[in-house]
């Protein structure tokens, strides 16, 4: 095993109501790692997502990040401990340049507080913070765009800045929600190699996503979800033939 | 440095047109320069934070009050009596602020119009203490350092009350503390998700304004040496909040254009047209809120854009 798992989620339930939209589930993403998670509409991807994000409470289980159960803590301290996110629908903050999206990203990573603010002394640090969102604005490709209005930005720079953005808070886990949804092949293919670099930098990466082509040449393992129930679990080879997969995706005649 | 400079020419220039001006538009100019710092403040918090919130007038006429009850009725030295001052509003504005910071807006906005009414009531109420609906009067600027500051000299005082409320808001905008409050106003649910405290940052902001407001009323106190209730009321609360929307909400120069322009436009018009120049404003908050909700700023950047 290269590295220690970094994301471990045990039994992890949530019921609505009387809908169990994830249910027992279990998986680790490794530090570097690319674990994709795929699975037909409704199959819980996105509940799962939220559920390590904060934004849902969960029913029963355990979500252990770096070692700490992060379940149950509010969505601001989950991301403060180093799990950022992107949506899958774009959602910049509007009021704001571009620059100063991707600073919101680094909120938790200012040192100074409010004193220092009022006090002149945050702005030395306001100036390192203010280049270290460039050198990711240059990263994900919007080099020329730091203080474009978000509002003119094309769909795909928008899904760029969310991954600037998430990046800017330092993350040991990002988290992407369908990052492929919307996109032109493309912007696909230079998406793949952005989230490929950012592995690379040893942060771990779970990637929701619907598009099977896609993920599996980028995942490094593969987890399917099926009416919140994880099916199937390996490498992006064995699960393009797994036949539980192709009776979800495609129906049961299919597989037979 | 050359920024240090333009804050002293600033200063300079704002405060030295007071010693130009006769006692009665010195009187005008120190209400305008009052205004212009509500506005800034309260843009602030409804513009830049998104709390849409009544008191700001309220802790205006809790700090012009508290001053001089603090100082007249109970006899506690100047330095003193300024920061129990700023105590009180900061403790009632985390009173107010804390509970409604866990839910939506709308109750931030009712919790603080009780508030204003509240303490309207207080004041009629008070007995000796706050001199009921006629107020408290006949007081006067102590003496620091064995002189008092009068005439235009005073206005000087409220011009850097002016600039460093400006100061001070300008550097929180600029900072991860103003880029939190935006990004709370645009969307908290997201700001959430980037680390940002909801809760603390809409509490933080309103608590930091409401004392900005409650400065501003500790001078305004010894600009007529008088407080009484009416001041403190509503209708100033409504007009600061229109100042802020036909200026340009979230934007410095829109607070200090809109408060302008509303201040002088019954200076200028009721010469004119009398009582109708209230008409005049309604028209001008009604086009703004349908025509540039970004307000004159907002219709400025438009042109220039467009030439």
């Amino acid at each position: 095993m290269p590295s220690a798992a970094i994301l471990e989620v045990r039994g992890l339930t949530k019921r609505f109501g009387g809908l169990t939209a994830v249910s027992s589930l279990g998986f680790e993403v490794r530090e570097g790692e690319i674990l994709g998670m795929i699975g037909p509409n409704g199959a819980g991807k996105s509940t799962t997502f939220n559920l390590i994000a904060g934004t849902y409470a969960a029913t029963q289980g355990e979500v252990r990040f770096a070692g700490e159960q992060i379940l149950g803590l509010p969505p601001h301290r989950i991301a403060a401990r180093g799990v950022m996110r992107t949506f899958q629908h774009n959602r910049p903050f509007g009021g704001m340049p571009v620059i100063d999206n991707v600073l919101v990203g680094a909120h938790t990573r200012f040192a100074s507080g409010l004193w220092a603010v009022v006090g002149g002394r945050a702005l030395r640090e306001e100036t390192q913070r203010r280049k270290r969102a460039a050198e990711l604005i240059e990263f994900v490709g919007l080099g020329e765009l730091p203080h474009a209005d978000v509002a003119t930005l094309s769909f795909g720079q928008g899904r760029l800045l969310e991954i600037a953005r998430a990046l800017a808070g330092e993350p040991r886990l990002l988290l992407f929600d369908e990052p492929a949804a919307g996109l032109t092949l493309a912007e696909c293919e230079r998406l793949a190699g952005i989230i490929r670099g950012i592995a690379a930098r040893g942060i771990a990466v779970l990637l929701i996503e619907h598009d099977m082509h896609f993920l599996l040449p980028l995942a490094q393992r593969v987890a399917v979800l099926n009416f919140g129930v994880k099916i199937a679990d390996g490498l992006p080879e064995q699960i393009r033939n797994h036949p539980a997969v192709l009776e979800a995706y495609l129906g049961s005649h299919a597989a037979a | 440095m050359s920024s240090l400079l333009r804050w002293l020419g600033a200063a300079l220039l704002l405060a030295g047109a007071a010693f130009l001006l006769s006692d009665y538009h010195n009187d005008v100019y120190r209400k305008l320069l009052l205004w212009v710092t509500l506005a800034l403040s309260y843009n602030f918090l409804f513009g830049i934070c998104g709390q849409i919130a009544f008191s700001h007038f309220a802790f205006y006429g809790i700090g012009a009050y508290s001053v001089v009850i603090f100082l007249f009725q109970f006899h506690l030295p100047f330095p003193l009596a300024i920061l129990l001052g700023i105590a009180l509003c900061i403790l009632f504005a985390l009173a107010v602020a804390i509970p409604s910071a866990r839910l939506e807006g709308f109750y931030l906005a009712l919790a603080t119009l009780a508030l204003a009414q509240l303490f309207i009531v207080v004041l009629n109420e008070g007995g000796a203490v706050t001199g009921g609906p006629g107020g408290l009067a006949n007081y006067k600027l102590p003496e620091f350092l064995g002189t008092r500051i009068r005439g235009p000299w005073y206005t000087a005082v409220i011009v850097l009350l002016l600039l460093g409320t400006l100061a001070v808001l300008w550097r929180l905008d600029r900072s991860w503390f103003g880029r939190a409050c935006r990004a709370v106003r645009d969307n908290p649910e997201v700001a959430a998700a980037m680390g940002v405290d909801v809760a603390r940052t809409k509490v933080t902001a309103f608590t930091l304004t409401s004392a900005l407001a409650g400065i501003a009323g500790m001078v305004y106190a010894f600009v007529d040496n008088t407080v009484n209730p009416p001041i403190f009321g509503l209708d100033n609360a409504f007009l600061l909040l229109f100042m802020v929307i036909v200026g340009g909400a979230g934007r410095h120069a829109g607070a200090i254009i809109g408060a302008a322009l509303l201040f002088l436009v019954p200076f200028v018009l009721s010469p004119l047209i009398g009582h109708h120049h209230v008409l005049v404003f309604g028209v001008l908050v009604v086009a703004a809120i349908l025509l540039q909700p970004r307000g004159l700023v907002g219709l400025y950047d438009a042109i220039r854009r467009h030439p």
